[in-house]
């Protein structure tokens, strides 16, 4: 497993930080940090839980994150810019 | 939106988890009339965002030397500095169910509370509030079981420097440009704590059509905050869980 991390300037801020086994391009876990809001705040534990053992690919990613904010809105971030911000932690591999 | 009565609180200037402990007991507990809470910090207090990284955002070191305290809120958005301002808390169990239109509900009692003091104040979506273009205060909402909280700051003064050095701010940042820009950016009003409270006061009264009664907090709402201060906002497991 390698620890990555990205910060990424959507609206809001952006700050990811995840373990990622590089053999399978699989994350293990992601903490997502931020001055953006959600409402219900608890979607962002939900979509932390939902993104784990997800395959780092800009599909699978873009699904999970749509899916797990269905019912929420957020504000400062969209489905594709929290995707470009969780990719762009293999930039920084 | 208007309501027949609103319960004002005035409860001085007290450390963040004091201030971030009671919000959380008045949004258990409101009932049909809504609350206007008008407070200060002593100490100072640096507040994070839900979502937020107490270790990235806030420099604890520095905090520490300086007697400046820090909390996690339960509202999202960044890092304030929290010194030379006038905050309030807004409550209620009826509000509008779009978040913008909350928002812009609570705001225009604080764009009224700004015109009081001779200032052309505008709401800028979603969340702040500005003086020619340059932001004079900030909001942030949550909602829970049924109850909207919104709480913000007036700011009365700005010392940018001090900000600097109390929040996480990448050190490129921290350049005499950097200062500058911030100092464009957000403007303090340079009013008395007093004066603004009361313009706020009057601003609650008229936006919401609304009789005030001036209250303090019960009794058992300083339980139930005493409660919640030490096991929730005095704690490492809250402040520190992101």
């Amino acid at each position: 497993m390698k620890n990555l991390a990205n910060i990424f300037k959507a609206k809001k801020l952006i700050k990811i930080s995840m373990s990622y086994d590089d053999k399978k391009n699989v994350i293990g876990s992601i903490k997502i940090t931020g001055d953006f809001f959600i409402h219900p705040e608890d979607t962002l534990e939900t979509l932390e839980a939902n993104l784990a053992d997800t395959k780092l690919e800009r599909n699978e990613i873009s699904k999970k994150v749509e899916e797990s904010l269905k019912d929420s809105e957020a504000f400062g971030f969209d489905v594709n810019s929290m995707t470009d911000a969780i990719l762009g932690c293999l930039k920084n591999e | 939106m208007k309501f027949s009565k609103i319960r004002v609180l005035e409860t001085g200037h007290n450390p963040g988890s004091w201030n971030m402990a009671l919000d959380e007991v008045l949004m258990n507990g409101v009932g049909e009339v809504p609350i206007l809470k008008i407070y200060g910090w002593k100490p100072s207090c640096v507040s994070i965002g839900y979502f937020q990284s107490m270790d990235e955002e806030v420099n604890l070191e520095k905090c520490k030397e300086m007697e400046i305290d820090s909390v996690r809120r339960i509202t999202g958005g960044g890092a304030v500095f929290h010194e030379s301002e006038l905050t309030y808390s807004f409550i209620s169990k009826n509000y509008p169910q779009g978040i913008m239109q909350s928002y812009e509900m609570v705001c225009e009692m604080l764009t009224l509370t700004l015109k009081k003091l001779g200032f052309d104040a505008k709401f800028s979506p979603l969340n702040d509030i500005i003086v020619g273009g340059r932001k004079v205060c900030g909001n942030a909402q949550t909602r829970k079981h049924g109850v909207l909280l919104q709480h913000g700051t007036m700011l009365l003064d700005v010392n940018v420097e001090k900000m600097f050095t109390v929040l996480k701010v990448p050190k490129e940042k921290i350049s005499d440009k950097a200062i500058e820009d911030v100092k464009q950016r957000v403007f303090g009003i340079g009013k008395k704590f007093e004066l603004v409270a009361s313009a706020m006061k009057d601003s609650t009264s008229e936006t919401f059509s609304a009789e005030l009664s001036f209250e303090d907090i019960t009794e058992e709402e300083e339980r139930q905050r005493q409660t919640l201060d030490s096991e929730k906002y005095s704690s490492k497991e809250w402040n520190f869980r992101r």
